[in-house]
């Protein structure tokens, strides 16, 4: 992957109520295809994913999230 | 809504187990044991997909375990104490977590972006670097940027504490999350999202909180060793015994209730305390450092001064004018400006019971100040450039080494008088400051303000070191650096631009009323009565908690330890486990409550310091 493509995505969430979740988001969004890092922000609820929009989109960020059980959305900072 | 979730959980189950205990029926006991376990199984199940094997694990086991060898009890006590300690410790977090989110939420979600000439609302995690968005006069500035065309003054308190309005025109910078006050801008996007000063301020805080968050989440750091070591030793012992009740029993007894419970109440009970004292204290262990504080980082603006300006001097240069005729020229002047400077003129005229009356045209010129119509006159309060005849700048100059913001007010282009306004220092500063001292802690203060406002301020107060012109990063970087000179660092800040350092900070300290939300739940102690003097007396109270936490732990784990021994040498039956177990959770609770009763020696101190603090001032 090139860092030309890559694409740092924030999404946030007020679920996130155990530093254990920070666990179970980052190994899900770290698994994905087309995503280079992902790192959750427990004392504020943003994940911070940089990814390539070809291959992963920021739908299926938001996707993997919910799949282990936080709704998250993209947010402007 | 996910708060009253945790909570109706903790509370349904409670009242099953009263129902089963005023019936006599199992069923209801095992339904708070289903209630209360629900969750706890769901995130035992998540952690181990993972491979992660978590304390909710042992619960789960635990509470099965006891359903199966019909100890409905017991099940339904393991589940709903660790439901109750859940929601407990999440409802301290959540207040952590709700101020950052406060400060992302500063941010505006769409901005007005120019496409061929036209304007289109979009989503600003849409936009990228190079687009040219629009912002209007009372309208948030949504990216860090470059100012292409318009003028207006722009309210950066958030970024740089600056409590003025900033002249912007183009070719100057302006922030992400700053409010525009007057005019409109055109501005090209440099920095979008995540790579703002605003995220990097927030950034920061996280990082500095995410470390705290992991210091202080004692139980999960304890469950990675503690929990496999307590299922590897009942199964070792089920396997080598063939007692499938032993190995449960050791199960459920090594499960920790009072040790889940011992921190979160402990934690509640001293906040409900301090709160009663008007202390907001936020956490547990970070609290014991406050006893180590040798140096205090204090903001100026809002925590040292009032925080807004204030009318302070009227200067006469036409003697055919008199004071109070200069002042009311310039309020009725000023009448027609939204700056806070006007503000302070029109305030102190009418302090001075002058009558000031709307005036009928006026004229803002940016950066210079405004010219009005008042009484068949051109009046103008400002800078030099909007007169044609003003003696010389002496005056000027002189008032503003002194900290103040000096204009010249002139009539019909001649300069009749000047008016000076400056932030004031708050009447508990000075006592606030002499107590820090008396306890040989060195005190700092950390501006974002110009040098000559800092130095008078500081020469007034007797602070040791004054630090001027900071950008927010400039101040966790000072407090870095006193942090490295072998400190224990105290930060004391009441806006935005502070809340890194008070996030790096070892403690940090917000002031309540004049703070804003990000300031003081990021801070570990806040101010609510809003008063400097009260600093001692909510280290002592936060190391009470301390103590009582760690007392309550202590307890905790030796009741484990003893009847885990009792247990594996004979003796302990699950019965008599559960009992003792109970027991050590009600001790726990009892001693944590016991933070709720103000000490005769606490009354003492506090009483002292209010009378010190009077003296002081009284001097």
């Amino acid at each position: 992957m090139t860092t030309s493509t890559l694409k740092t995505t924030t999404l946030r969430s007020d679920e996130f109520s155990c530093p254990s979740c920070v666990d179970k988001i980052e190994t899900k969004l770290r698994g994905l295809e087309g995503v280079e890092s992902a790192e959750v922000k427990f004392a504020s609820g943003r994940v911070l994913v940089s990814h390539d929009p070809a291959k992963a989109s920021v739908r299926a960020l938001v996707d993997a999230v919910a799949e282990v059980g936080f709704n998250v959305k993209p947010s402007a900072i | 809504m996910k708060q009253w979730n945790t909570w109706g959980v903790v509370i349904a189950s409670g009242l099953l187990i009263i129902a089963s205990w005023l019936t006599g029926s199992d069923w209801l006991m095992i339904a708070a044991a289903a209630v209360a376990g629900y969750r706890i199984a769901i995130s035992a199940y998540q952690a181990l997909r993972i491979k992660t094997v978590s304390i909710d694990l042992l619960v789960i086991v635990a509470a099965v375990g006891a359903l199966f060898i019909h100890n409905y009890w017991e099940s339904a006590a393991v589940t709903f104490l660790f439901a109750l300690g859940g929601a407990l410790e999440r409802a301290t977090l959540n207040k952590t977590r709700q101020a950052l989110s406060d400060l992302v939420d500063a941010a505006p979600e769409t901005a007005t972006v120019l496409r061929d000439g036209e304007p289109q609302t979009v989503e600003v995690w849409e936009l990228v670097p190079g687009d040219t968005v629009l912002i209007r006069n009372g309208e948030q500035v949504p990216v860090d940027g470059t100012v292409v065309s318009g003028h207006g003054g722009v309210d950066e308190a958030s970024i740089t504490g600056e409590s003025v309005p900033a002249e912007k025109a183009e070719g100057m910078e302006v922030f992400a999350g700053t409010w525009l006050r007057s005019g409109v801008l055109r501005v090209q996007a440099v920095r979008i999202g995540a790579n703002t000063a605003l995220a990097r301020i927030i950034h920061r805080v996280e990082d500095a909180q995410d470390a705290k968050a992991k210091t202080q989440t004692f139980m999960e750091k304890f469950a990675k060793y503690y929990t496999p070591g307590v299922m590897l030793s009942a199964l070792v012992i089920g396997l080598l015994t063939r007692n499938v009740e032993l190995a449960l029993t050791l199960l459920v007894i090594g499960c920790p209730g009072a040790l889940v419970i011992s921190i979160p109440v402990s934690i509640v009970a001293g906040i409900g305390r301090s709160a009663k004292d008007g202390v907001l204290i936020k956490g547990g262990e970070f609290l014991e450092t406050s006893a180590r504080v040798s140096a205090v980082v204090v903001d100026k603006t809002g925590t040292l001064t009032n925080g807004r300006p204030e009318l302070t001097d009227v200067v006469v240069l036409d003697d055919a004018w008199s004071e109070d005729q200069v002042l009311a020229l310039a309020a009725r002047a000023e009448t027609a400006s939204e700056h806070p400077l006007a503000d302070a003129i029109i305030r102190g005229a009418e302090q001075r019971k002058l009558a000031v009356a709307m005036v009928e045209r006026a004229e803002p010129v940016t950066g210079k100040g405004i010219r009005a119509e008042v009484d068949g006159h051109t009046v103008a309060v400002g800078s030099a450039d909007l007169l044609d005849h003003t003696p010389a700048n002496d005056r000027i100059l002189a008032l503003n080494a002194a900290g103040k913001t000096a204009m010249f007010v002139g009539v019909d282009g001649r300069a009749v008088g000047i008016v000076a306004v400056a932030d004031t220092i708050r009447d508990d500063a000075r006592a606030a400051v002499q107590a820090l001292h008396d306890n040989g802690i060195k005190v700092v203060m950390a501006t974002g303000d110009a040098r000559r406002v800092a130095d008078n301020v500081a020469a007034e107060l007797g602070v040791d070191e004054v630090h001027a012109d900071l950008l927010p990063e400039d101040k966790l970087t000072l407090v870095k650096e006193l942090q490295r000179q072998g400190h224990t660092v105290a930060m004391v800040g009441d806006g935005v631009n502070d809340t890194p350092a008070l996030a790096q900070a070892d403690i940090g300290v917000a002031m309540g009323a004049a703070g804003s939300p990000a300031a003081i739940e990021t801070a570990d102690i806040a101010l609510m009565a809003d008063r400097l003097p009260r600093l001692p007396y909510a280290l002592g109270l936060a190391k009470r908690t301390v103590n009582t936490m760690r007392l309550n732990i202590a307890i905790a784990l030796l009741t484990v330890a003893v009847l885990l021994a009792g247990v594996l040498a004979g003796g302990v039956t699950m019965a008599i486990g559960m009992l003792v177990h109970e027991a050590s959770v009600l001790l726990v609770i009892a001693i944590a409550m016991l933070l709720l009763r103000p000490t005769l020696k606490e009354a003492k101190q506090s009483t002292t310091q209010r009378h010190e603090a009077a003296e002081v001032l009284a001097s």
